[in-house]
C-alpha cells in the first residue's frame, strides 16, 4: 500500500536530509528526483516484510526528535543540521532494530540517488580531488 | 560415459548467445495461455550452477530434459546498470531475503535462468582437498563412501574449467584497488592472486552483480542453459515447482505453477519424467521442496551453513577505482583475493568493485558528511572478508509458502570475525587509505590511522554488531550413507524416495572456505554423469 500524504512527507525530510547534495562539488540532492514516484514503486514491488520495515522506518524518524533530540516536533519541524544529528543518532542507537530500521531506509534512499543518469555522470574520475581538504567532523561511537 | 563435447566459449561480442534460442525450447510461465502436461526422460528443478550443468549433461547422452525456473529469462541485452531494478527481476524477494537469529543476514540469491551465476562474480576454486578429507571422515554412515574425492572430482574440474575459460583476471581486467590489494599482501608473506573467473573477455566493468552486458561472464544463461536447448532440451521460465510427485517410492513427475498470461489467471504444469527428477534449487530452496513433496527425514533442513562476508570500505587519496582498460572501469568485480589464512584463521580476503548505489550504502553517516565521501566515490576501494563459520543453522518453510533460515553465528565465529576484520583495516592503512569504515557498532564509523584498529580489536563479540551478507549457502539435506544422519546418498538419490536426485550445495556436509560455484558445478556433473550411467544399466537389465 502506498504512503500517505503525511508519510510521504517524513519520508522526503528524511531522505533529502540523508542525501542533500553538495553546492560545491555540483552534485544534486535527493530532492531534486522523483522521491514520491520511487517510493510508491518500492511500495508496489517489493516484498511485504521489506514494505513494512519502511513503513515502520518511516514513522520511527518522524516521530524520533522528541526521544533522540530532546525537541518535541516531528522530523518536519526540524532544521536541516538537526535532521542530521537525529538520523546519525539513530543509525548508532543501542536498539539494534531501530539501527536497522534506519539502514533500510538509507539503503532505499542510496539506490535511487547513487543510481540516478545525473549523479552518476558527475562521479567520473575527471572530478578527483586530493582529500587534504577533507574535513570530516567527528564521528559518532 | 564420454565427456560431453565441449562447446567454444561464447564470444563477448554480438549475437550473444541468449539471443536467438532453438524454436519451442522456452515455454514462458507468464505467457501460456493454459495449463499443460508433457513427459521427459528427466525433469531438472532450477537452472543455476547445479541444475544448469546436470541438464547439459544428460541432454548430452541423447536424454530429452526439460529444466523448470523460477525466474524468468533476462536476455544480456536487458542488463541495465541500476542496481534497484536488477534487484527486482533477478534476485529472489527482491535481494531483500534475510537469514533470522542474534541478528539479521542478508542473503543473496539469483531468481532468473541461470540462477546466482548471472549476478555472481563467476569466481572458480576447486574443492579444498582438506574439506573432502574432513567429509571422508564425518559421522554420515561411512563418510561419502569414496564417491566424492578429489580423484573422482578431477575431470569434471578440468572439463568444466576448459569449458566456461576458467583464467586468472587478465592485465586489463585488473583494477587498481586489486593491484593495491595483491601488493599489500606481497608485504604481509599471504598468498595473494588474481582470481580465477569463468570468463571470456571481461571488460573489467566490475557489473557482475547487475549481469554481465558483455555476455563475457560465463554464466548459465550463457552457457550450459542455451547449450542445453541446442542439445534438444526445453526450459519452463518464471515456473515454480511446487512439489515432486512421488508414486510407489519414486519420483515421476513435478507440479508447477505459473502465473499464466496477463488475464488469465494462475497455470499448472505437470510434467512427467520417465527416468527422474533432478533437484538444484539451491541450499535454501531445495530442503523446502523436498519437504513440500512428502520428505520426512531427520536431517532435512537441518544442518544448514553459510560464508558470512562483511566488507570494509575505505578511502585512498587517489583514484583506485580504475583499470586499465580505461578510466572510470573499476576492473574485474571481484580480481584478487588472499586464500592463505583459509585453515588457520578461517578466512579469505577478496576485492570488491561495488556499483554507485552499494557503495552509496556502505558510505558511513549521513548529509553532507556523507556527501563529501560520495563525492571522492573514486577513492573510495572495498576489500571483503568470507568467513568459514562453525555455526549451523536450520532451513523451513515460512508462513505463505516462502523460506525461513535461522542462523547465528558461534562466539568462536565471532571472535574470527572480528579479527579477520581488524587484521583487513590494518592491511588498508597499510595500503595507504586515509580512512576506514568498520561499519561496527560500537566502533567510530570512521577511523584514521592503524593505531585506532584496535578499537575493533577490543569490541564486543556480538552479531549485532556486525552486518554481514551471505551469498555463499551449503547443506540442508546433506549427503551420507545413513539414512537417520542424511538426507541424500552416495549417489545423489534421496533415502527415501527413488530416482530423485540432489545436485546442488544442500547435500554439501559442510561449508568450504572457498567460493562454492564450482564445487557445485563439478558436484553436479559427476552426479549427472553416474545419473545417466545408471540409467543405461537399468536398460541394459531391462
Ligand atoms: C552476488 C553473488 C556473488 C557470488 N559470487 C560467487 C563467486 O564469485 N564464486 C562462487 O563460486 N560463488 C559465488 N556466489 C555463489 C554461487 O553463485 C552459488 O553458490 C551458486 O550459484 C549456487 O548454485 P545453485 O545451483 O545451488 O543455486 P542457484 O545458482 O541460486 O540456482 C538455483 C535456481 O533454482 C531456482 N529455483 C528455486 N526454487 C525453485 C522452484 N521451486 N521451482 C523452480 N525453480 C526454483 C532459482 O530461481 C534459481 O534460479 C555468489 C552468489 C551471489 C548471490
Ligand atoms: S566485470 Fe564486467 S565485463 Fe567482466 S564479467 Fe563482470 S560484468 Fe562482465
Amino acid at each position: 500500500m502506498k504512503l500517505s500524504g503525511i508519510e510521504s512527507g517524513w519520508a522526503m525530510a528524511a531522505l533529502s536530509a540523508m542525501f542533500p547534495g553538495s553546492p560545491e562539488t555540483g552534485l544534486e540532492g535527493i530532492a531534486a528526483m522523483d522521491v514520491s514516484g520511487y517510493l510508491d514503486d518500492v511500495m508496489r514491488t517489493r516484498p511485504f516484510r521489506a514494505v513494512l520495515g519502511l513503513r515502520v522506518a518511516v514513522w520511527l524518524v518522524a516521530l524520533a526528535p522528541p526521544f533522540v533530540l530532546g525537541r518535541v516536533a516531528t522530523i518536519v519541524g526540524l532544521a536541516h543540521p538537526e535532521r542530521e544529528r537525529l538520523l546519525d543518532g539513530l543509525l548508532a542507537h543501542r536498539t539494534y532494530s531501530v539501527r536497522m530500521l534506519v539502514m533500510l531506509l538509507k539503503t532505499f534512499g542510496a539506490l535511487l540517488y547513487a543510481g540516478d543518469d545525473r549523479v552518476r555522470a558527475r562521479l567520473r574520475p575527471a572530478r578527483l580531488r586530493p582529500l587534504i581538504a577533507l574535513r570530516l567532523r567527528g564521528s559518532p561511537r | 560415459m564420454k565427456p560431453p563435447a565441449a562447446p567454444a566459449p561464447s564470444a563477448p561480442s554480438a549475437p550473444f548467445p541468449d539471443d536467438a534460442l532453438p524454436a519451442g525450447a522456452v515455454v514462458e510461465g507468464d505467457r501460456l495461455e493454459a495449463d499443460c502436461e508433457d513427459a521427459y526422460d528427466y525433469v531438472v528443478v532450477g537452472s543455476g550452477a547445479g541444475g544448469a550443468v546436470a541438464a547439459h549433461v544428460l541432454a548430452t547422452s541423447g536424454a530429452s530434459v526439460a529444466i523448470v525456473e523460477e525466474g524468468p529469462w533476462v536476455h544480456t541485452r536487458d542488463f541495465g546498470e541500476r542496481v534497484y531494478d536488477a534487484f527486482r527481476v533477478l534476485f529472489r524477494d527482491a535481494g531483500m531475503q534475510v537469514i533470522e537469529g542474534r541478528s539479521y543476514i542478508p542473503i543473496l540469491q539469483g531468481r532468473c535462468v541461470g540462477g546466482s551465476t548471472v549476478v555472481n562474480s563467476a569466481i572458480a576454486h576447486r574443492t579444498p582437498e582438506d574439506v573432502l578429507d574432513d567429509w571422508a571422515g564425518m559421522d554420515l554412515g561411512g563418510g561419502l563412501g569414496g564417491v566424492v574425492t578429489a580423484k573422482t572430482l578431477e575431470p569434471h574440474f578440468d572439463a568444466l574449467e576448459r569449458e566456461l575459460s576458467a583464467h586468472a583476471v587478465s592485465d586489463d581486467a585488473l583494477g587498481d584497488n586489486d593491484r593495491r590489494f595483491l601488493d599489500e599482501a606481497t608485504m604481509h608473506g599471504l598468498l595473494g592472486r588474481r582470481t580465477r573467473r569463468y570468463e571470456h573477455g571481461c571488460r573489467g566493468s566490475g557489473r557482475c552483480f547487475t549481469g554481465c552486458p558483455n555476455a563475457a561472464k560465463q554464466g548459465m544463461s550463457v552457457t550450459y542453459v542455451p547449450w542445453s536447448l541446442a542439445l534438444g532440451a526445453r526450459i519452463y521460465t518464471s515456473c515454480r515447482v511446487e512439489r515432486v510427485v512421488i508414486e510407489g517410492g519414486r519420483a515421476t513427475g513435478v507440479l508447477a505453477r505459473a502465473a499464466g498470461a496477463p488475464g488469465r489467471g494462475e497455470r499448472v504444469i505437470k510434467l512427467h519424467a520417465r527416468h527422474g527428477v533432478v533437484v538444484a534449487a539451491s541450499a535454501v530452496q531445495t530442503p523446502n521442496l523436498l519437504r513440500r513433496s512428502g520428505l520426512r527425514a531427520r536431517a532435512l533442513g537441518e544442518h544448514f551453513q553459510c560464508h558470512p562476508g562483511y566488507g570494509l570500505g575505505a578511502l585512498f587519496d587517489d583514484a583506485v577505482r580504475a583499470s586499465a582498460a580505461g578510466a572510470g572501469r573499476m576492473g574485474a568485480t571481484q580480481g584478487a583475493e588472499i586464500t592463505s589464512l583459509r585453515r588457520t584463521d578461517r578466512v579469505k580476503f577478496e576485492t570488491l568493485a561495488l556499483q554507485p548505489e552499494l557503495a552509496a550504502v556502505r558510505m558511513p553517516g549521513v548529509g553532507h558528511d556523507w556527501m563529501r565521501r560520495f563525492d571522492r566515490y573514486a577513492s573510495f576501494a572495498q576489500w571483503a572478508m568470507v568467513l568459514r563459520a562453525e555455526a549451523e543453522g536450520t532451513v523451513r518453510s515460512a508462513w505463505g509458502g516462502g523460506d525461513k533460515v535461522r542462523w547465528t553465528p558461534s562466539p568462536v565465529d565471532m571472535d574470527r570475525a572480528v579479527k579477520g576484520v581488524a587484521r583487513l583495516a590494518r592491511m588498508m592503512f597499510e595500503a595507504g587509505a586515509r580512512e576506514v569504515w568498520p561499519g561496527l557498532h560500537g566502533v567510530p564509523t570512521a577511523i584514521r590511522s592503524v593505531d585506532e584498529v584496535s578499537a575493533i580489536e577490543r569490541m564486543p563479540r556480538e552479531p549485532r554488531a556486525f552486518s554481514f551478507l551471505s551469498t555463499h549457502l551449503f547443506g540442508g539435506a546433506r549427503m551420507g550413507t545413513d539414512p537417520r544422519a542424511s538426507v541424500v546418498g552416495t549417489d545423489f538419490q534421496t533415502h527415501e524416495a527413488a530416482r530423485l536426485y540432489v545436485v546442488d550445495s544442500s547435500v554439501f556436509p559442510t561449508n568450504l572456505g572457498v567460493n562454492p560455484q564450482h564445487s557445485i558445478m563439478a558436484m553436479s556433473r559427476l552426479a549427472a554423469t553416474r545419473i545417466v550411467a545408471g540409467g543405461r544399466a537399468r536398460n541394459r537389465a531391462a
